[in-house]
């Protein structure tokens, strides 16, 4: 597999090392609700087809990469820097009652 | 001052080696500059970054990822998003950069003593490099002066291009020696030079 | 009669003669044989014995399809077993055994296992050794009762034990095109794309580049192929766009055209080149890929169609037009199609005579019966062979009458004069990559074969590939192909012309003839058709279901001459047509590939080497090196005759006594840069740094986000915006990314700037009560008294004229002080402190007296911070600051990390003076199994200071415990005894010594 990293140019599988589900927001640092908390440390969708990723070029640039890639083919629709984009998605949660 | 020991001088073997019979396909040295600095601009900085290293290096940066330069003193290239790896022979880079490069530009790290430079060339430096790093090598690709970050297994390397047919590769001081005797080793099939 | 070398033709090299041995008897060949061709031209049929019945086997291919003459191949005590001997070249002292026979290939003891061929059918394994055990011959006891004998009379070649002394490396490359396959069509589609331009790398499995054109007989562009091939690849070497890759086999299809392949570099030489590998794997990253991979021909199933002498029709022409050998003097073919009738003049024109040739077809087209006529013998039309005839060789067949409408067989069976039987059964297109990059394989009623599937990647195929059996159509494809690939829309400047016999290469749907006899499928696992016909009264209709049952399909040749017949006998027995049964998906590898090529060059050599600046001085000192990681760090430096214990007991005496000195040069070191620096370590470590002095140090704790302790380690401030952070060894790298995540998704407006420096700085601890002293005879450019270096400080200074870095910090708890030079300066300043040290008798001390004081101190390191304990349990509730949140805090004091009852730190005592055990459980009650544990030791050692063996614990209710007994319960090491629990803080808890 192949993802096309945004300074370094396209380069193999093994440069790069998976850094989760890229659905989650961090709660604000000072929020206190637990829900929202255990959400954001436990709660990942598991999609089959498009998938929000976030990769980082571990043995390259070092940058983490936000990527859309199909868990069903591999195909890779997007790519782009993590901090270049503030994605505020609601987070998948899987529990009923959790905050998001 | 007191020089720099290499971390290579135990297994340092000038000379032929290998499969040198029809001459040697590859050239391994150890530049040993004085100064490997790594400068890196917060975002919108990098221009500010690149003309201070200019003024300070007299050497004029291109632009866009992996852009570099290379003169026989003196070398920088783009290395990651606004970072940059700034290579001279000479000593005391460090603090002219520190002092020319602001908090509001970005910061500046002395990594002449954490990465050793090894300078691998001749007519068969892309092939035996193809045997260790997953990037195209060829020219059209990875053109002349630039830079590339990459890793064979846990040995990360920053790469420039100083040549049609020559490579300087900056790897962790730590690992320097296990990479050299490495090199050396896929060297063999070609035929290779310690000089 | 046997087979044998003809006085002209070929292209072998008859004036190079080339000797080996098979089964210790010398042999001779020419340059250009295969073991295989070399054996048939001495007259060699018999290659070996079958997978389950031992029966006789010969070679049925000159390919890479062959399924019978499997070899091993030896080098010295290395032995490769499996290896085709129609793709092994021979060389000078090759040396190959016969496989599967006892005790030797011509007498051969299995053999009677052919008696009780109804008891190996398929799925014998499970039945008779699978369930529940009833009686003493049934189930998995009785298995592990016959297993010795079953192993020792199945399977094919044995593997040895010898070390491997080869050398084997990974190759990357990348190119526009991809060519797979180097015959006709591949030719010139590697011609038509390197004439636009492209990079391209074109593969050719066989040593010779050409493929049918090395034995077609055909003319191409007013050359004998043969030549055109010849004069095509001098083309194509000459550009320096193209590298021509022979002995090179493309295994693997994956994600975005990623082709796995693996280069033959030097097994067919007598000894490799100095520093030559032996394989070669590449890894080619291909804009697209020409698949132009041929087909192969298929036998027909019939009883006795494993008996030497029965050859593919293809393969006998390759044998002739090739190598110049006859397979066999008196000739037979069975056929369902007419392109097989070539062989029948290809072989009469080599001085063969063709006995007759039996056609399951009643109407052949003219050009056939022209061939038919030409080549002398009889010709049979609507008759099938129903026994070969012969011991370990073909001495005739008996034939019928068949009819092709249902299968069904009549008349008296006629005997025929036979040494040779050629068979076809039509042609399947080898669509393995195409199947392992594209959707499912599709079966052509008219060319009946599977076709390759739609592309799911980017690829074009040519050729025979295709199902276009002919060399026109084959050379039209192949430059489309190219064209495509090179992304050109340009018309072809390059189309050759053929001269070639027109022979309909369709054949007529016969697979199988239902006569008496084992008639087989896979020749390679001895699967028969009444195999696949069992399978299928069982209940087994899934083609993937019958391939795993009757194991068809499944040995090193993956059913390439098999998988079309094995299913074809399946619908059969289904009354459904094969497009409804389907194919199985081809997997990689397309064919045996070395575990040695994928290791490559982590052959042998697992890790690379992480070595301080000061390794060479340590090992020269007598250390004792010890791998943390990938780190080597000394141990111990033991004098003569001491015991391990004995060293480090006496460093840690002598450092706690006077001083010693430790290399930590290992320790994680991460620049962190920049004017939001401190608001960032405010976040990530639970207690505070913005309010650290420039010039001092603190000890940091930092958690993961679900509140469980990740690492601890100093951070140094050396300038407002400028701090060192320190970690544990263990953690760098983990540390590292968990920081530059945070960073880049989380807080990408900080600007910090990470760096690894832990290779810029050789780090010197050194600690005692005369450490001070020792620093300040030597040091130069500052002070180390108390006030200008008090505990956490930091001064800069030189030692010996390099430049230092001194923190007054201690983990042993010592009056310690770390000294930080440039990683190349290590070894001096190193050198000068022990010649400094010297007058106070300071020692070196390595990780084992490191660790024991650490344990004296009570101090945590990465086997406490295990992953599972939180800083409450670590004792560590006093670094968790209450006045901003940090990574973390919020979950840290969840219900379950809060209770009191976890397992936390204290200290153990062992009260019968002997060594504990590190992983050794901790239980309330005397017993030798471990029960109720209330948990484990992390570390010990034996404390000179307190002359006790002593550990750290995680202990259920921790400080609830001090001062209880205990037992310690190890029935691993066969350890138990009892302790005391105490506090983890052992040795002068208040810190007294090195604050001093």
């Amino acid at each position: 597999m192949l993802i096309n990293c945004p300074y370094c140019g396209p380069r193999d599988l093994s440069e790069f090392s998976y850094q989760g589900d890229g659905n989650r927001t961090r709660p604000d640092p000072a929020s206190t609700d637990q829900a929202e908390w255990n959400a954001y440390v436990y709660d990942r969708t598991n999609i089959a087809g498009d998938h929000n990723e976030i990769w980082q070029h571990a043995g390259g640039c070092r940058a983490h990469l936000r990527l859309t890639r199909n868990t069903l083919t591999h195909k890779i629709t997007s790519v782009s820097f993590a901090r270049d984009e503030r994605h505020k998605k609601p987070h998948g949660h899987r529990r009923s009652g959790a905050h998001s | 001052m007191v020089d720099q020991l290499s971390p290579l001088e135990p297994v340092w073997r000038p000379g032929s080696h290998g499969n040198f019979a029809a001459g040697v396909g590859v050239i391994l040295s150890e530049t040993q500059p004085g100064s490997i600095v790594q400068a890196t601009a917060w975002p919108g900085e990098e221009k500010a970054l690149m003309g201070a290293i200019r003024t300070v290096a007299g050497i004029v940066l291109p632009d866009g990822a992996g852009g570099g330069v290379f003169t026989e003193e003196k070398a920088a290239f783009g290395f990651a998003p606004g970072k940059f790896l700034v290579v001279d022979q000479a000593e005391g880079l460090f603090a002219t950069l520190s002092a020319a490069i602001t908090s509001e530009t970005g910061t500046v790290t002395d990594l002449s003593h954490g990465r050793t430079a090894i300078r691998f060339a001749g007519p068969k430096a892309e092939w035996v490099l193809a045997k260790f790093f997953a990037i195209d090598f060829s020219l059209a690709a990875f053109p002349v002066g630039a830079g590339r970050s990459t890793v064979h297994h846990d040995i990360f390397a920053q790469i420039q291009r100083t040549g049609a047919s020559q490579f300087d590769l900056y790897v962790f001081r730590s690992f320097a020696r296990a990479f050299w005797n490495a090199l050396c080793h896929a060297s063999e099939e070609v035929g290779y030079e310690v000089r | 009669m046997s087979p044998r070398r003809s006085q002209t033709g070929g292209r072998v090299d008859r004036t190079r003669t080339i000797r080996f041995t098979f089964d210790g008897r010398p042999f001779t060949g020419h340059a250009g044989d295969t073991l295989a061709s070399a054996l048939l031209a001495n007259g060699v049929t018999l290659f070996g014995r079958s997978f389950k019945y031992h029966r006789p086997r010969g070679v049925l291919t000159a390919g890479v399809d062959e399924p019978n003459a499997l070899v091993t191949v030896l080098h010295g005590e290395v032995r490769e077993p499996n290896i085709p001997a129609t793709m092994l070249e021979i060389y000078d002292g090759l040396t190959v055994v016969s496989q599967n026979r006892f005790p030797t290939l011509a007498f051969d003891f299995g053999a009677a296992n052919q008696l009780g061929g109804k008891l190996l059918g398929a799925g014998f394994y499970y039945k008779t050794f699978m369930g529940p055990v009833f009686g003493p011959l049934k189930g998995t006891r009785f298995w592990m009762f016959c297993e010795y004998f079953i192993r020792r009379a199945a399977g094919l070649g044995r593997a040895g034990i010898a070390r491997d002394p080869a050398r084997y490396e990974r190759m990357n490359a990348f190119c526009d095109v991809l060519v797979v396959g180097s015959g006709p069509a591949g030719l010139v589609a590697a011609k038509a794309t390197a004439d636009n331009g492209a990079r391209v790398i074109l593969a050719e499995l066989e040593p010779k580049f050409g493929g049918s054109a090395n034995w077609s007989d055909e003319t191409i562009d007013g050359m004998a192929a043969a030549e055109w091939a010849s004069t095509m690849v001098r083309d194509l070497k000459a550009r320096d766009n193209v590298r021509l890759l022979p002995r090179t086999t493309v295994w693997g299809y994956y994600d975005d055209n990623n082709m796995a392949a693996l280069e033959r570099v030097t097994d067919h030489k007598s000894a490799p080149g100095k520093g030559e590998p032996r394989h070669r794997h590449w890894s080619i990253w291909a804009g697209s890929v020409v698949l132009a991979t041929g087909a192969f021909e298929r036998p027909l199933v019939f009883p006795g169609n494993d008996r030497p002498g029965v050859m593919l029709a293809s393969a006998a022409e390759r044998y002739a037009n090739e190598f110049g050998i006859l397979p066999g003097q008196k000739v037979a073919l069975f056929v369902n199609n007419d392109a097989a009738y070539r062989a029948a003049s290809t072989l009469r024109k080599a001085g063969a005579e063709i006995t007759a040739i039996v056609d399951a077809r009643d109407e052949i087209s003219a050009a056939a019966q022209e061939i038919a006529e030409g080549a002398g013998g009889e010709l049979l039309r609507g008759h099938a062979v129903v026994a070969t005839e012969g011991g370990k060789h073909v001495s005739g067949i008996k034939v019928q009458k068949f009819d092709l409408a249902n299968g069904a067989l009549s008349g008296e069976a006629r005997h025929l004069d036979a040494d040779c039987l050629l068979v076809s059964g039509g042609w399947s297109p080898v669509i393995h990559l195409a199947s392992q990059a594209g959707l499912k394989p599709e079966w052509n009623e008219t060319l009946q074969a599977f076709l390759p599937p739609k592309p799911t990647q980017n690829w074009v195929g040519a050729g025979a590939f295709n199902g276009r059996f002919t060399t026109a159509e084959a050379l039209a494809e192949g430059v489309a192909a190219g064209l495509s690939a090179a992304g050109s829309i340009g018309r072809a400047e390059y189309a050759p012309e053929v001269e070639a016999p027109v022979l309909d290469p369709h054949p007529a749907p016969v697979f199988e003839i239902r006569a008496k006899g084992k008639a087989f499928v896979d020749l390679q696992h001895d699967v028969t058709a009444d195999d696949v016909r069992l399978a299928y009264k069982e209940g087994f209709v899934s083609v993937e279901h019958l391939k795993r049952y009757t194991t068809l399909g499944m040995a090193t040749d993956q059913g390439k001459t098999s998988n079309v017949p094995g299913i074809a006998i399946m619908a059969d027995a289904q009354g459904r047509p094969i497009s409804d049964v389907g194919t199985t998906r081809f997997r990689p590898p397309f064919a045996p590939v070395s575990l040695g090529a994928l290791a490559a060059e982590r052959y042998g050599e697992v890790k690379p080497e992480r070595l301080t600046p000061m390794h060479d001085w340590h090992v020269e000192n007598g250390a004792t090196m010890y791998a943390a990681g990938l780190w080597h760090r000394p141990a111990i430096y033991g004098l003569a005759g001491e015991t391990v214990e004995q060293a480090y007991v006496r460093e840690a005496k002598t450092t706690r006594e006077a001083a010693g000195i430790v290399d930590v040069s290992t320790l994680g070191k991460i620049a962190v840069q920049g004017p939001d620096a401190a608001d960032f370590l405010d976040r990530v470590y639970t207690n505070m740094f913005s309010t650290l002095a420039v010039g001092k140090a603190r000890y940091g704790l930092m958690l993961r986000e679900d509140g469980i302790a990740l690492d601890d380690g100093t951070t140094w401030r050396l300038g407002n915006d400028d701090f060192l952070m320190t970690t544990t060894t263990a953690n760098a790298g983990k540390v590292m990314q968990h920081l530059e995540y945070l960073l880049d998704v989380v807080w990408p407006e900080l600007k910090v700037q990470l760096t690894s420096v832990t290779d810029q700085w050789a780090g010197a601890a050194i600690a005692g009560p005369k450490a001070r002293e020792i620093l300040a005879s030597c040091v130069t450019g500052t002070a180390v008294d108390n006030d200008t270096l008090p505990f956490m400080g930091i001064v800069h200074g030189e030692i010996a004229g390099a430049p230092v870095m001194i923190c007054r910090l201690s983990f042993s708890g010592e009056m310690a002080f770390e000294v930080y030079s440039g990683a190349g300066h290590g070894v001096h300043v190193w050198e000068a402190l022990i010649e400094a040290g010297k007058p106070y008798g300071m020692v070196c001390y390595g990780l084992e007296a490191l660790g024991t004081m650490r344990i004296e101190k009570g101090h945590v390191t990465g086997a406490e911070i295990d992953g599972r304990t939180t800083a409450r349990d670590l004792g560590l509730d006093w670094m968790l600051s209450k006045k901003k949140p940090f990574v973390g805090s919020m979950m840290m004091d969840r219900e379950g990390l809060a209770d009191v009852d976890r397992v936390r730190l204290v200290g153990v005592i062992a009260l019968d003076n002997r060594p504990l055990n590190g992983g050794a459980h901790i239980v309330e009650d005397n017993e030798a199994a471990p029960r109720n544990s209330i948990g484990h030791i992390t570390a010990v050692c034996y404390s000179p200071m307190l002359g006790k063996y002593i550990g750290l614990a995680l202990v259920k209710g921790g400080k609830k415990r001090h001062g209880a007994r205990a037992f310690v319960s190890d029935p691993l090491r066969n350890r138990f005894g009892p302790v005391e629990i105490v506090s983890n803080h052992f040795f002068d808890p208040e810190g007294k010594r090195m604050h001093g």
